[in-house]
C-alpha cells in the first residue's frame, strides 16, 4: 500500500510520514529558506514573499503604517514555521519502514503549510515557473536540481492540501444570503445546525489570527 | 380636479431598484483583491479563501477561477482597517493580495 505523506491518527491529530531522505531534504530547505524569509533578495521573491498592500502609489503614508504594523510578524510567523518543520523532523526517529513520522498539533499542521507553501514560492518564483512550462529541466540545466526540488514540494504540498480541503467540507459560514447567487439558501441544509443565525460565523470561524 | 403633473416623476421603492436590482455591493468603502500568479495552486486558494473567510466550496471555487482566468478577483470588502487585517492575512498565506479603494 503506497504511503500516504498525512493521515489523521485516531485521535485527530495530523501525522507527517516521510522517508530519511525526504526528511533530509526537507530539513536542508528549511533552514535555507530561514535566511530568505528574513532577508529575502530584491525583486520577484521579495515581492512575493511580502507583496504591498497598496498598488496605488498616492498611498505610500498608508503603505508604510501598514510595513510598519505587519512586516515584522509576518517574517516572524514564516521563520517559526521552519523551524517548527526543522525542529519536528530532527526530534524524530525513523521507524522499522524507514519512515519518520511526526506528530502535529493543529498549530503546526499550519506552520507545516506555510512551511512548504513558502518554500515552493520562493523556488517557484525564483525559476521563473509560468502556468506554461513546467519544472523538468534537463540534467547539466543549472535549474535541474532546483527543479527536482520544487516538483517533490509541489507533491508534499498537494498531498496535505488535498486532506485539509476535503476535511474543510462544502459548506461555508459567511452570510449566505449574499453567497447564494439566488438569494438566501435553504437554512436546512445538511451540516448547518437549524438555530444557527446566518451570518454570524466569522469571528468564530477558526482562522489563523496569529500569523 | 386640476393638480401638477406629478406623474412623470417616479420615486424608487426601495433601495435595489435604485441601484438596480443586480447591484449587491455592501456600502463600504474599501476592497481586497487577490491577483493571479503561477505558484499557488487552485486547491491550495480554493482552502485559503474557505479557511479565512468561511465561504462555501463553491463561492471559493468561482472567485478562485475568476483570479485565474480573469487575472484577479475582489475577495472581500469592508473598512480600510478590516481590509487591511484581510490583506496581511492573506499575506501570511503566501497569496498576492492588494486593496483599494471601491470606485
Amino acid at each position: 500500500m503506497a504511503r500516504r505523506m498525512f493521515k489523521r491518527a485516531r485521535g485527530g491529530a495530523l501525522v507527517a510520514s516521510l522517508y530519511v531522505q525526504e526528511v533530509e531534504l526537507l530539513v536542508m530547505t528549511a533552514r535555507d529558506m530561514v535566511a530568505i524569509v528574513e532577508e529575502p533578495p530584491d525583486g520577484e521573491v521579495r515581492d512575493r514573499l511580502y507583496p504591498r498592500a497598496y498598488l496605488d502609489p498616492t498611498e505610500e503614508k498608508a503603505q508604510g503604517e501598514y510595513d510598519a504594523l505587519v512586516h515584522d510578524d509576518l517574517v516572524q510567523a514564516r521563520r517559526t514555521a521552519l523551524e517548527v518543520v526543522v525542529a519536528g523532523l530532527e526530534a524524530a526517529e525513523p521507524n522499522r519502514r524507514g519512515l519518520v513520522e511526526v506528530t502535529l498539533s493543529p498549530d503546526e499542521e499550519m506552520q507545516w503549510l506555510t512551511a512548504v507553501n513558502d518554500a515552493r514560492l520562493v523556488i517557484g518564483t525564483a525559476l521563473g515557473v509560468t502556468e506554461d512550462t513546467d519544472t523538468d529541466f534537463e540534467p547539466g540545466d543549472p535549474r535541474f536540481e532546483y527543479g527536482v526540488l520544487y516538483a517533490w514540494l509541489t507533491q508534499v504540498h498537494f498531498e496535505l492540501v488535498t486532506l485539509l480541503l476535503d476535511e474543510i467540507g462544502e459548506d461555508g459560514t459567511d452570510d449566505p444570503v449574499l453567497d447564494a447567487p439566488g438569494g438566501p439558501v435553504d437554512p436546512e441544509l445538511p451540516g448547518k445546525a437549524p438555530g444557527d443565525p446566518p451570518g454570524s460565523a466569522p469571528d468564530a470561524e477558526p482562522g489563523r489570527d496569529d500569523g | 380636479m386640476t393638480s401638477p403633473d406629478i406623474q412623470e416623476i417616479t420615486i424608487p421603492d426601495t433601495v435595489e431598484e435604485l441601484l438596480g436590482k443586480d447591484d449587491v455591493r455592501p456600502d463600504v468603502p474599501w476592497v481586497v483583491l487577490v491577483w493571479n500568479d503561477p505558484v499557488n495552486t487552485f486547491a491550495y486558494v480554493i482552502f485559503v479563501f474557505q479557511k479565512l473567510f468561511g465561504y462555501s466550496r463553491a463561492k471559493a471555487s468561482k472567485l478562485t477561477n475568476q483570479v485565474h482566468f480573469e487575472g484577479k478577483a475582489v475577495v472581500a470588502s469592508g473598512t480600510r482597517e478590516k481590509c487591511e487585517a484581510d490583506v496581511s492575512r492573506l499575506h501570511a498565506y503566501g497569496l498576492w493580495a492588494t486593496m483599494q479603494k471601491d470606485d
